[in-house]
């Protein structure tokens, strides 16, 4: 049976056959967008749902300091409704929070956005692109009017040039990976911005090692040099775009002497990539974490943007914007309003009009003030007093964990709905225990926006439950509470009926009989339409149709080296892990992948005196770790780099909680450390 | 355009293969890797000249024959050397054409090939279980430019000696090898298979 791979954002289709309760083969099914393709993760990662880490029983605790003792599904389920209505008559709206995730369905999703928003009235309401995404989906947002990629991933084979920044492809998206590659293979260049020498820098055909954090002033240096030499594209900034004059004039300082001096990159090699990119009529830009993780995330994003616009790539086959986003259902998540201030559809919750529709769907008033976002709830702790918490592990994921693990210890009430034991589990006052993607229907939306279906393989173990029923029960208990209306769905598809309703320029033509074959993108408003491949062929979703070039200044990192901690902590993934790993760890991959490794360029190996292989201390101002050093030039001098995914040596005991000022997103790429030696 | 396939006439956009238009049997070829022409098992006769129809496209007026008697007695003979120097226990579309055309290798005496091979296992995710291969490449063209671009896998030696295998022979883990399976899923004898297959 076909169903879609949950780990990243590609949404690659898989066929699992099962034999006696286990896993034997994975293969890919022969469709988009994978056709036959799939990863090591998809093809030899799923079998984690038969982990013996699974949380099987419903558990509370009575009081704190208690430990958790199991319940039934009644008794957890009116322990966490009571403690809820609790804190709300008590402290009002505010005081709670609730965290939907990207790993669970549009279904589950929507369910648990519209509980926060319609039965306890607060639009704290997030889920972890607030770590990944949130400053593209800033910068688009603000410029295009929409947040997802322009151009469907079939466009890989119309492009000409690839501009791939802070994106190590070949490891985060392998499926896309491989696709541009053969492009490349084909004919087709890529130039590859990124401090590290990834798969993707060694099949670019340019590659520009910046300095971690100084792609802003490379991309602003980039559209100064294309605006001197005159290869922009005059008639597209003409018709398409505003607010070009004040932006251009905001370019004086990006001059390539400068550029060179900030980024590291030689002057003659980021004209070569303007004018490659400017020239170029199919260049389509790729961009991921490397890019988004800083303080000024969304300015660097901005930049991209802003470069794209100059030279008219936006709304063009084989162009176009396009992050590559990374869990399976972040692009559905963020769909279906799991943010503080957009209600389903990106509906802003402060437009009157906006709300009015919903409170109609929903018979029910709605709070007009857009609420916190991820990392600001857990700074307001104990303010906010009880988080509902799905599918999501702060303590791996969030940066500076030794403090994210005191706010925890503070928090009065929290609920962990999840599949397996992580590291936030033990700070939960009720354990939830969810089904996995095997175990459950539904739909994910991958990253080019294709609605794919979710399909039950295997009956959930124990007593865990999907997350839809979950949610659902537990709405049950508030709005009895309450006085309000709730919706009982029989099922996942009753649930994407009220979504086709609720969102029907959206998703109101996409049906789960249109979904048996392959997936269909958004938007799709009626069911004869075919799902929108290029986004803005004609005009953009801002109120005057046109989008908008905003100035952009570079800033240095919020923490730079200094003598103490003279070195660059990057944070990122390895092919064969997941995230906060409590997947990939508990699979086959484990076996791969076993243990943390921090790069460390020769040279600042060989002064410390650090041999390939041997364990060594990572130590920032917040914290240490152990970790194998891998000597390599992978990394630049000067820069070491962290997979983040093992929870015994986390990464994210390092990094700092600075965070952009527009999408407060952390500053995951760019700490300072030193290396110590153990004796 | 037009062309006659076993004397009826079909139409074809140019740029067709021949095995668009002709139901033949195939063995190296697949949609997605590279791999073109080498197992000879899908030969036609186009106006009187064996040609692979895996890699021969349709030309206007062409004469078409998918199952003469030459054909089948090459399929056939092509289908007893697999299977006297192979394992094919596990490859079911290659054992339902032996069985189409009457294959009987043991006609053909003992012959030295590869069926002593051992199982190669040296990763946590699959094994190479060279016993069972038939040479088809389309591992090699998977890993490398037909969908992968990795290069971890190889062809060594030439003509009865030609196998695939990793560059120098190295454990998988010592090559760039990202361990996709992207190879397994082309495979169709069973040579590579998921080590979650094996009890």
């Amino acid at each position: 049976m076909r169903t879609t791979c949950p780990y990243c954002g590609v949404g690659c289709q898989v066929e699992p056959r099962l034999k006696e309760g286990r896993i034997v083969e994975v293969r890919g099914a022969e469709i988009p967008p994978n056709h036959g393709a799939l990863c090591v993760k998809g093809r030899f990662g799923l079998d984690f749902p038969f982990s013996g880490k699974r949380l099987l029983y419903p558990m509370v605790r009575e009081r704190k300091g208690a430990p958790l003792r199991r319940a039934t599904w009644e008794e957890a389920l009116d322990f966490a409704a009571r403690r809820l209505l609790e804190v709300l008559g008590r402290r009002g709206p505010e005081a709670l929070a609730v965290f939907p995730s990207a790993k669970t369905t549009n279904e589950e999703v929507y369910l648990a956005q519209k509980l926060a928003r319609a039965l306890l009235g607060t639009n704290h309401v997030d889920h972890c692109s607030r770590l990944c995404h949130s400053s593209s989906t800033a910068a688009l947002s603000r410029s295009l009017g929409g947040a997802s990629m322009t151009n469907p991933l079939e466009d890989i084979w119309k492009t000409d040039l690839f501009l791939v920044v802070g994106s190590n492809t070949t490891e985060t998206h392998p499926v896309i990976g491989a696709m541009i590659k053969k492009r490349v293979r084909q004919g087709a260049q890529m130039i590859v911005v990124d401090p590290r020498y990834t798969g993707m820098a060694e099949a670019s055909t340019l590659w520009l090692r910046v300095r971690p954090g100084t792609d802003l002033f490379l991309l602003n240096a980039m559209a100064r040099f294309i605006l001197e030499e005159g290869l922009w594209d005059r008639a597209y900034v003409e018709a398409r775009t505003e607010g070009f004059a004040e932006w251009r004039a905001s370019l004086e300082a990006y001059t390539l002497e400068e550029a060179e001096r900030i980024t590291g990159v030689e002057r003659g090699k980021i004209a070569l990539a303007a004018r490659l990119y400017a020239t170029t009529e199919r260049a389509g830009t790729y961009w991921a974490m490397g890019l988004t993780q800083h303080t000024k995330g969304t300015a660097t994003v901005q930049a991209l943007v802003n470069l794209a616009l100059l030279t008219g790539k936006v709304g063009k086959e084989g162009a176009g914007l396009n992050p590559l986003r990374g869990q399976n259902n972040v692009q559905g998540a963020g769909d279906m309003g799991a943010l503080p201030d957009v209600l389903p559809g990106y509906w802003k919750v402060a437009d009157q009009e906006v709300r009015r529709r919903f409170e109609a769907l929903w018979a029910t008033p709605l709070n007009p003030d857009p609420g916190l976002r991820m990392t600001e709830v857990f700074e307001r702790i104990p303010e906010v007093e009880a988080i509902y918490l799905i599918g999501e592990d702060p303590v791996t994921s969030e940066p500076y964990q030794d403090h994210l693990k005191a706010q925890l210890e503070a928090l009065p009430f929290l609920i962990v709905q999840d599949i397996l034991e992580n590291e936030t589990t033990p700070f939960a006052h009720v354990v939830l225990p969810a089904a996995s993607f095997l175990e459950k229907d539904g739909t994910f939306t991958n990253t080019d926006r294709r609605v794919q279906r979710v399909r039950k393989i295997l009956d959930p173990p124990g007593e865990a439950r999907p997350d839809w029923w979950i949610t659902r029960e537990l709405g049950k208990r508030l709005a009895q509470a309450l006085g309000r209306p709730w919706t009982l769905h029989p099922g996942p598809e009753a649930i994407w009926e009220e979504i086709r309703q609720a969102v029907p320029e959206m998703v109101g033509g996409i049906t789960y009989r249109r979904l048996e074959g392959e997936g269909v993108r958004w938007p799709c408003p009626q069911e004869d339409h075919p799902g929108e491949a290029v986004l803005f062929r004609e005009r953009f979703n801002t109120p005057s149709g046109k989008a908008r070039f905003i100035p952009v200044h570079f800033t240095p990192p919020a923490e730079t080296p200094s003598e103490e901690y003279p070195l660059v902590l990057s944070t990122g993934r390895v092919l064969y892990h997941w995230h906060g790993g409590t997947l990939s760890r508990n699979s086959r991959l484990q076996e791969a992948y076993p243990e943390l490794k921090v790069e460390v360029n020769p040279k600042d190996a060989g002064r410390l005196g650090i041999h390939d292989g041997e364990i060594i201390q990572v130590v920032s101002r917040r914290g240490r770790i152990r970790a194998r050093a891998w000597v390599t030039d992978r990394t630049p001098e000067g820069v070491v780099y962290a997979p983040f995914h093992f929870a015994e040596a986390p990464a994210n005991r390092l990094t700092l909680d600075a965070l952009d000022p527009t999408s407060r997103i952390p500053e995951y790429k760019v700490a300072a450390v030193r290396l110590e030696k153990l004796d | 355009m037009r062309l006659r396939v076993n004397g009826k006439e079909v139409e074809a956009h140019p740029g067709t293969l021949l095995l668009e238009v002709a139901e033949v049997p195939t063995l190296c070829h697949h949609p997605h890797t590279e791999t073109r022409g080498l197992c000879r098992l899908c030969l036609v006769e186009a106006d009187g000249r064996l040609v692979p129809a895996c890699a021969t496209e349709a030309r206007e007026g062409m004469e078409l024959r998918t199952e003469t008697e030459g054909l089948r007695t090459l399929r056939k003979t092509l289908l007893e050397w697999l299977a006297l120097t192979t394992d094919l226990a596990q490859a079911p579309d290659l054992l339902a054409l032996m069985e189409r055309y009457g294959a009987e290798p043991e006609r053909w005496g003992e012959v030295p090939g590869r069926r002593g091979r051992e199982v190669l296992k040296d990763n946590p995710f699959y094994l190479r279980d060279y016993a069972k291969c038939v040479n088809c490449r389309r591992c090699v063209d998977a890993c490398g430019d037909g969908i992968m671009g990795v290069y971890a896998l190889t062809l060594e030696g030439r003509g009865l000696l030609a196998h695939p295998t990793t560059p120098l022979d190295r454990p998988l883990p010592e090559t760039p090898c990202v361990f996709c399976g992207n190879c397994i899923q082309v495979c169709p004898t069973g040579a590579l298979r998921p080590l979650s297959m094996e009890v």
